[in-house]
This record gives C-alpha cells, sequence and structure tokens, in this order.
C-alpha cells in the first residue's frame, strides 16, 4: 500500500533502438510523388508568440492563402483551441455535416507553444465538427507539429475541401515553400507512413527532427472514429513516434478529405524562436520548475518512470478503475498491468517528453514489442505508453488484464488511427452486450466477445481497419451502436441505453463517475463530451468531501472547466500543473489549485506576449472562448439541456451485480441520504430508489452549474454574460441566442 | 475503544495510531496528500511518526493527477 | 576524465584573494569582466569553512538533455554543442550540484569544462585537475 519504489535493476533489458523498419518503399514513395500545386511563401518567426497570420488550404480546388490574425482575433481568442473555433464557425453553416467540404480541420498550437524552456509547451490544439457529436470538438495533441508550424510562420492551418485523390500537404518553413502532392500508392497506417514521410522529407539524417507528420490509419476510413497522430522524431530511438489527437473522429474527417498526411519541416529548433517579450522570465520559471520536477516526483507522481500509468493502481485502490464497461470500481488482477508492471517493461534510459524541455516526461514508451496478430504479425515495433487511458479502456474496462495483449491493442489503435479511450469504452460496452445477450455470436459474425477476450477483441479492430464484418459496426461508436441494436430488436431498449456510456455522441472517458456527482457533471456538462480534460473532481468530490452542498460543486465546475481550457488556448498540456507540486504547496490556500503553478502560467503568458494578465484574466480568457463554444454548439441545432443528458451508467448502479457489489455503500446512502431504511427491501427496490434520487440530484446539479456559469436553466448563455465576456461585438453568436431568450 | 473522524467518516481509534495507521487503515495509496490533524499540517516525512490523539478530526486531502 | 578539484585546506573561501580563479574564468572562457558568470564559484561559509559549486563531469545533464546536445569529449569532459543546444534548460535544473548556469545574454546555458584557466591562477594552488574514472550513467 506505501508508495511504489522505482528499482532500475528490474528494468527488462530490451534494445530500444531495433524495431522492423519501413523504409524499403522509401524511394518508389518518391518517384511516385505528383505535385499537384506549389506555392512559395516567406517564411516567418513569431514575434511575441504570434506570426500574425494563419494558412489556408483547400485540398479541392488547391487554394493555398495566408490570411492574417487580426488583434480582435488574439483578444478574443488567444489562440489554439480559441483560433480554431473561430475558423471553424465562419466555415460552417448551422447545417454543415462532418463530411461537407466546408468542414474544416484546424490545427493551431498557441502563443506559449514552442517555447522550450517550460515543461508541457508543445501542444497543438485540433478542431473540426465531429462525426459522432455534430457538434465542434477539440483535442490537444503533442508532438512537435505545431512549434514547426508556428516556426515556419503560421498560428494555425485551416484544412477545407475534399480531394477526390489521396493528397500530402508540405509546408517547408526553412525554403518557404507548401506543396500539395498526390501521394502514391501506399502504406496509409501511422507507424509506416510517419516514417516513410519523416525521412521523405528531412533533407538529411540531422534534419530528422526538424520535420513532423500528421497522419491516421486505415481503420479511419471505415470507422466514425478516426484520430489524428502527430509525430516526433526520437533521437535515441532512432525511430519516429507519435501523439494523438484522439478524440471525436478527427481522423476520420481528415480521410473523408483525402488528405493522407500533413507534413511540416521547421527550423532546427532554438530557444528563443518564440521571441518571447520577456525571455529572461520565461528561462526562470522553467528552471525553477525542472529542479522542482527532479526533487518532488520521485516522491509524488513518479511521472517520469511511469507516465500516467502511475494511477491505475490508484484508481483501483479507490474503486474508481473502469472494470467491465463501468460496473465495478476494481479487479484482483489490476496488479497485472499497473505501474509496478510498466516502469519495469518501459524504456528508462531515454528521453521521454514530446516537445523539448519537457521534464515531466511522461511519453513513455515500450520497446521490442513483438506483435501476434494482423497486417505487421511478426514485426517488432515500439509502442508508446501505454498510458493510463489505454491501460484502463483497453485493458480493465474490457477485462483485457494480459499486458502483451495491452500493449497490441494500444499499438493497433495508435497505427490504425483510432482514439484509444474510444475504443475501450465502445468495446466495453459491446462485450457487456454480449455478457447480457443483447449480442451473440451470430451477430458479431463469428467473434466471441467476452469479458478479457483480447483475440477477438483484435479481430474486431482489424475488421475495422479493413472494413468489414462488425468491427465495421463497432466503428459507429456507442450511440449508433445502441441505435442499431434497439432497431434490430436485439434487447431491453432501455437497458442498451443505460450501459451505452456515451454522452454527445462521444464515449466516456475512464474514471468511474457513479459515486461523485460533481464528476457526473464534470463528464456531461461538458462542451465537447465527456472527457476528463474539463474536469476531475472525484477526489475533491467523492474522497476529501470538499465539495458538500450543489453550490460548492457547481463552483469547481465553473473554476475548473475554465481554467483547464486556458491550456488549449494557449498551447500547454494539463499534466506539468498538477502531476507535480510544489513542495510547499501543502500550506497554500487552495492547494488544488496548485497556486504556485497558476502563477507559473501567469507569468509565462505575460512574458511570451508582452500582455500583462492576472489569475482572473486568465479565467476570463477562457470563458469567451468556453462561452463561444457552447454558442457553437446551439447553433449547430445541440448544446441544450437535453444534450447534456448523461447514461444511468454514470450516474449509478444500472444492474443488480452493480449493486451488490457496493451493498454497504448503497444501502447507507438509502438510509443517511434518503431516510429510508434499507432493511427487507429487495434489491430491485433499493435500485429503483437510487435512480430517482440519483436522476433528481442530477438535474438539480445541472440547475446549480448552469446558474453559476451565467445560463440558463435550458444551458443557454444568457446575453448578459454573452455581454461581461465581450462577446455581443459578434453579432452571429448574438442571434443564435435570442432565438432561446 | 475510541473514534476518530478522516474525511467525515467515522475510524476506529487506538492507542499509538500513527497517520501512517489511518492512510493503511482507510487505503488512501495517493502519494500527493495533505493531511492534518485537529487542523495541524502533518508532513510526510512525520506520517510514520506522528500520532493522532483520540476524537481526533483527520483531513485528507488527495490533489488532482493523471485526469 | 578530467575534473576539476578544489582543496579547502588550501583554499580560504575567498577571504584572502580576489577570486581569481572566477575571474580568469569569466574573462577569459566568457569574455565578461563579471565574476558572477563564471562557471565555478567560491562561497565562504560563515563559520568560517567555504564550498565550491563546480561541475564535476558527473553525466547527469547528459542523460536529461532532449537534444543530445550534451557529450563527452575524449577526455571525458562533458561539452555543450551550442548548436544542437534547443535551451530547454533541463541541464540545469536537473543539476544537483547547481553548476549548469545561466546567463540572461545567451540562449545555450554554460558549465565548466575542466579546461585547467582557474589552476593556473589560483594564487594558492588550492585548484587542480585530476584524472578520475568516469561514473555509472544514472537513470533520472
Amino acid at each position: 500500500m506505501d508508495q511504489l519504489v522505482f528499482d532500475p535493476s528490474k528494468v527488462m533489458a530490451i534494445d530500444h533502438t531495433r524495431r522492423t523498419e519501413y523504409l524499403g518503399a522509401l524511394l518508389a514513395y518518391r518517384t511516385g510523388l505528383r505535385t499537384l500545386k506549389e506555392v512559395a511563401y516567406t517564411p516567418s518567426l513569431p514575434d511575441r508568440g504570434y506570426n500574425n497570420r494563419s494558412l489556408y488550404v483547400n485540398v479541392d480546388t488547391l487554394e493555398v492563402t495566408e490570411k492574417p490574425v487580426t488583434q480582435q482575433m488574439k483578444d478574443v481568442f488567444i489562440g489554439g483551441r480559441g483560433f480554431g473555433l473561430y475558423h471553424l464557425w465562419n466555415a460552417v453553416q448551422p447545417t454543415t455535416k462532418w463530411n461537407d467540404p466546408e468542414n474544416e480541420i484546424i490545427i493551431s498550437p498557441g502563443p506559449v507553444c514552442g517555447i522550450t524552456q517550460y515543461a508541457g509547451t508543445g501542444k497543438s490544439l485540433v478542431v473540426t465538427l465531429s462525426p459522432q457529436t455534430e457538434i465542434p470538438i477539440d483535442s490537444n495533441v503533442g508532438g512537435f507539429f505545431g512549434p514547426l508550424l508556428k516556426f515556419s510562420g503560421f498560428d494555425a492551418l485551416e484544412l477545407q475541401g475534399k480531394s477526390t485523390k489521396d493528397v500530402i500537404l508540405f509546408i517547408d518553413g526553412v525554403k518557404g515553400l507548401i506543396r500539395i502532392d498526390e501521394a502514391p500508392e501506399g502504406p496509409v497506417d501511422s507507424h509506416v507512413l510517419g516514417e516513410l514521410l519523416t525521412h521523405l522529407y528531412a533533407e538529411n539524417d540531422a534534419d530528422l527532427p526538424n520535420v513532423s507528420v500528421v497522419s491516421t490509419g486505415a481503420a479511419a476510413e471505415h470507422s466514425l472514429i478516426g484520430m489524428l497522430n502527430f509525430s516526433f522524431y526520437d533521437r535515441r530511438r532512432g525511430c519516429v513516434r507519435f501523439k494523438q489527437a484522439g478524440r471525436g473522429g478527427i481522423g476520420t474527417v481528415f480521410r473523408d478529405k483525402r488528405i493522407r498526411a500533413v507534413v511540416c519541416r521547421g527550423p532546427k529548433v532554438a530557444g528563443d524562436l518564440n521571441h518571447p517579450a520577456d525571455p529572461e522570465t520565461i528561462a526562470r520559471t522553467g528552471i525553477k520548475y525542472h529542479k522542482e520536477i527532479r526533487e518532488q516526483d520521485p516522491h509524488q507522481c513518479m511521472m517520469r518512470r511511469n507516465g500516467t500509468a502511475h494511477i491505475v493502481e490508484i484508481m483501483n485502490a479507490y474503486d474508481l478503475l473502469p472494470v467491465h464497461n463501468f460496473q465495478f470500481g476494481s479487479h484482483p488482477d489490476t496488479h497485472k498491468i499497473d505501474s509496478s508492471y510498466w516502469q519495469q517493461r518501459c524504456t528508462q534510459t531515454t528521453v521521454d517528453g514530446c516537445w523539448y524541455g519537457c521534464s515531466m516526461a511522461c511519453a513513455k514508451g515500450a520497446d521490442g514489442v513483438v506483435l501476434k496478430t494482423g497486417p505487421y504479425q511478426g514485426h517488432m515495433v515500439t509502442v508508446d505508453g501505454p498510458e493510463y487511458e489505454n491501460a484502463a479502456g483497453l485493458g480493465s474496462n474490457c477485462g483485457v488484464f494480459d499486458p502483451d495483449y495491452l500493449l497490441e491493442l494500444n499499438f493497433y489503435c495508435d497505427t490504425y488511427g483510432i482514439c484509444t479511450i474510444t475504443y475501450g469504452t465502445l468495446t466495453a460496452f459491446i462485450m457487456e452486450c454480449y455478457q447480457r445477450g443483447i449480442l451473440n455470436k451470430e451477430r458479431t459474425g463469428g467473434l466471441e466477445l467476452t469479458w478479457g477476450n483480447a483475440e477477438a477483441d483484435l479481430e474486431m479492430m482489424h475488421q475495422m481497419a479493413r472494413g468489414t464484418g462488425f468491427g465495421k459496426v463497432a466503428g459507429l461508436g456507442v450511440k449508433k451502436m445502441k441505435a442499431h441494436f434497439i432497431a434490430q430488436g436485439w434487447g431491453d431498449p432501455q437497458l442498451i441505453n443505460d450501459i451505452g456510456m456515451e454522452n454527445k455522441g462521444l464515449e466516456y472517458s475512464q474514471y468511474m463517475s457513479k459515486e461523485s456527482l460533481a464528476q457526473q457533471g464534470g463528464y456531461a456538462l461538458t462542451n465537447k463530451g465527456p472527457q476528463h480534460d474539463e474536469a476531475w473532481l472525484i477526489f475533491m468530490d467523492m474522497v476529501n468531501k470538499q465539495l458538500p452542498t450543489f453550490e460548492a460543486k457547481a463552483e469547481a465546475l465553473y473554476y475548473f472547466p475554465l481554467f483547464r481550457t486556458w491550456f488549449g488556448l494557449n498551447g500547454f498540456c494539463k499534466l506539468p500543473w498538477n502531476d507535480v507540486v510544489p513542495a510547499d504547496n501543502s500550506s497554500q490556500p487552495e492547494p488544488q489549485k496548485v497556486p504556485e503553478h497558476v502563477q507559473n502560467y501567469v507569468d509565462l503568458f505575460t512574458a511570451t506576449t508582452g500582455i500583462k494578465i492576472t489569475k482572473e484574466d486568465l479565467i476570463m480568457q477562457s470563458a469567451r472562448v468556453y462561452n463561444f463554444q457552447r454558442v457553437f454548439n446551439i447553433r449547430m441545432g445541440k448544446g441544450l439541456r437535453l444534450h447534456d443528458a448523461a447514461p444511468y451508467r454514470s450516474l449509478g448502479p444500472v444492474t443488480r451485480e452493480e449493486y451488490e457489489s457496493r451493498t454497504e455503500r448503497y444501502d447507507k446512502q438509502l438510509l443517511d441520504e434518503l431516510g429510508i431504511d434499507p432493511a427487507g427491501k429487495s434489491t430491485e427496490e433499493k435500485m429503483a430508489l437510487h435512480r430517482t434520487w440519483r436522476t433528481d440530484r442530477f438535474s438539480q446539479l445541472m440547475d446549480s452549474v448552469y446558474t453559476r456559469r451565467g445560463w440558463t436553466l435550458d444551458g443557454v448563455p444568457t446575453l448578459e454574460r454573452l455581454r461581461e465576456l465581450g462577446l455581443d461585438a459578434f453579432p452571429e453568436v448574438v442571434a443564435v441566442v435570442k432565438q432561446f431568450i | 475503544m475510541g473514534v476518530i473522524v478522516v474525511n467525515e467518516e467515522p475510524l476506529g481509534w487506538h492507542e499509538g495510531m500513527t497517520v501512517r495507521d489511518i492512510l493503511r487503515a482507510k487505503n488512501y495509496r495517493f502519494p500527493m496528500l495533505i493531511i492534518h490533524v485537529n487542523g495541524l499540517l502533518i508532513a510526510k516525512p512525520d506520517y510514520g511518526t506522528t500520532t493522532v490523539p483520540d476524537s481526533a478530526i483527520v483531513q485528507v486531502i488527495h490533489l488532482i493527477s493523471g485526469g | 576524465m578530467k575534473q576539476l578539484v578544489i582543496d579547502f585546506q588550501k583554499c580560504n573561501a575567498g577571504r584572502d584573494c580576489a577570486h581569481e580563479c572566477e575571474l580568469e574564468c569569466a574573462i577569459k572562457v566568457f569574455k565578461k569582466d563579471d565574476p558572477t558568470l563564471a562557471a565555478l564559484h567560491i562561497k565562504a561559509h560563515e563559520d568560517g569553512g567555504g564550498h565550491a559549486v563546480i561541475c564535476d563531469q558527473c553525466g547527469d545533464c547528459i542523460v536529461v538533455c532532449p537534444s543530445e546536445a550534451l557529450r563527452r569529449n575524449k577526455l571525458g569532459v562533458v561539452m555543450l554543442d551550442k548548436k544542437v543546444c534547443v535551451g530547454c534548460y533541463m541541464c540545469i535544473g536537473f543539476c544537483e550540484k547547481g553548476a549548469f548556469e545561466y546567463d540572461p545574454d545567451w540562449i545555450t546555458p554554460y558549465k565548466c569544462t575542466s579546461c585547467g584557466v582557474c589552476v593556473k591562477v589560483c594564487p594558492h594552488g588550492a585548484l587542480q585537475i585530476v584524472e578520475v574514472p568516469e561514473p555509472a550513467v544514472r537513470i533520472i
């Protein structure tokens, strides 16, 4: 029960420089490219974090245009997710569907992105209309593409149109050219394509780290859950690695546009390319933070050794690890896939930041993995992570506790271009449907999708990549599967709706919200759908009991989503904020907010842009974009109270087994919270009482949160709130809201 | 036998009970905790040596990580 | 490997000298007439003794450098290749001896390279360059 101690002697001796190479096709690829368009431009470096221009590319008409980044854009939208939403708003109509040519994929770093002195500063935000939710999705992704795009002269990249043939967009920020090439026949899966294109577009070996490739994989073509891989060249391993813009099907839109890859080649990175207003403050803040990681991380989360996988055993200990489609919160086999294993299995002698200067270095990698199935059977590969979400989603939530299979599932999700979180949750749903007879071997085309059957799980994934069989059904995601199963008459519609863990069409990420009302809101009352990047309040609420009232929960659901939105406006990663804390954090007021780190962020923004802000301004910056996104959802015909509804599995026990796994807790709640003596009542009676109470509580939470956020009880931002935020300067925004007020 | 309150829930107390004993009893394994015993902040190196009096009010604040 | 060492039997922590070592380092190596910018620092303690902040070429910084800008040269001395360095300062933050330095005028950090210019000017002969075995690589 005491904290795990890292023992270097237990780390497996695996040669991290060995893997299957895919450069054989390089020559054919080089000669097979056919240039469709080439445009010269003048490269630039940012000044105080901004280039003040963005790049627009239409892959159908081959239009390539520079657009100015206006002062208003910077003032209201800051960058990153803000710029993405702004461009998307201007590109689409309320009637636009995800696969219409006018839908865009926008990739934008943020003003601070690209500094090298602080941890977690290489992030890009990717925004598009999601095939799963039909509203804007935003995804925060590492890798080198965002910083290199900025150092090539652009604060954002808009991709619009639909090509009739596979194209590669190449931005050469050194030579100053933008090229659209027709791609020859060849691989689409990221681990092959990323390696090929990195070598193809780099001038020489020393140039490899200056090239980053955005790509997806075969499954993105046949599913709605495709993601984008953003590459970075790992010098010590000598290989191309990836971070993922996972959620919401962005990879699906990418392939629907017939974009095979977007490649950026930037200048050699140095510490001052972002040209901040006050480099000295950035340097001192960064050095202070690196020291904090060195001194504190070994005694806190050990992010440098385990990455986010360190919380597998923590979640299990607190009954919060999703097991068997979020039915249960722990499992006796969890030790097989917890960080005591991963810190031995992952290479520990390398540098695992996904951008320079990330001393937190959570991007762990398992080397020497020899694949057992699929088109790359027998190949030796490096698998990213696994991160917590993957270990929990692909692992415990599906009952897979074999770490080798978990790595293989993780690998194929990555190279096929599908979101591990989404795949984990939808497979868990399928397996529970199988358990309950909603699915069977006949309905799955022969796949025995029982808990823990990793071979069937992998076969379903291979089918998804081939666009065949039940894998194609699975690739529709939970929401559409629910409708499909119900339409086929395969089971009780209420049960199917209760156990399908999606909200707004997006699958839940891998935390159990059942016992934390605040987290139920943290998931369901989000802009893009149930992803924990807005708020993670389970400990504050359920364990610490710090949020006893609806008002306290609403305050947390006001502050934290706004605070965390800010990372995506500026190009930050969330993890360095609170996966390590200063030694004296415990004696600070509001230690949950990690006040010293909040001040670091305020300082980094001011030092980069020269615009002096306070921590209150930081929240206002986020509030503008957050409310704009809410209005955007409403404009697309969603974004109201009814769209924030949560599946009952996320609110309480759906089944008898779930109730009985926590009888003591649930019975006590009946007595303490409802004043009902559970004695003599059947489990079904007690479940019904819980359901009424929990559903009502969630509704009351919605009221409190909407009120705190300055929204109507239908979830619509009020005109007063828009005025406070200065969003009344946009008549179109006001017009959307006026229809509901 | 005495009782203490940990995060607003009662927990059986015994003579010589340390902060570490409480963490074991509650299975609080998270590495980033802020612990107050009767309002007094206890430093991490002292968890094993700090004894908790009967009827103590103990707050074990878990910070956030991962998510 | 070559390592700079100091003998506090001989060094009086600047009490009876003009910090010639620091000054010489700043002027000769970094072309700045400011001893605070030297790659070694001798600090006097109130109780009489002193300590030195000197790079002992342990190599921890090589392990954490994301751009492989730090390598040992033929003499075993840890050298920074400024052309490769991305200025992240992880070497500074992870140096337990505090021997990696930052100067606001430069993007790249710096440290002692066991060059020995300080050895020659020490009036007490307290500094010397010695040959010691390279330590094993640590996981940091």
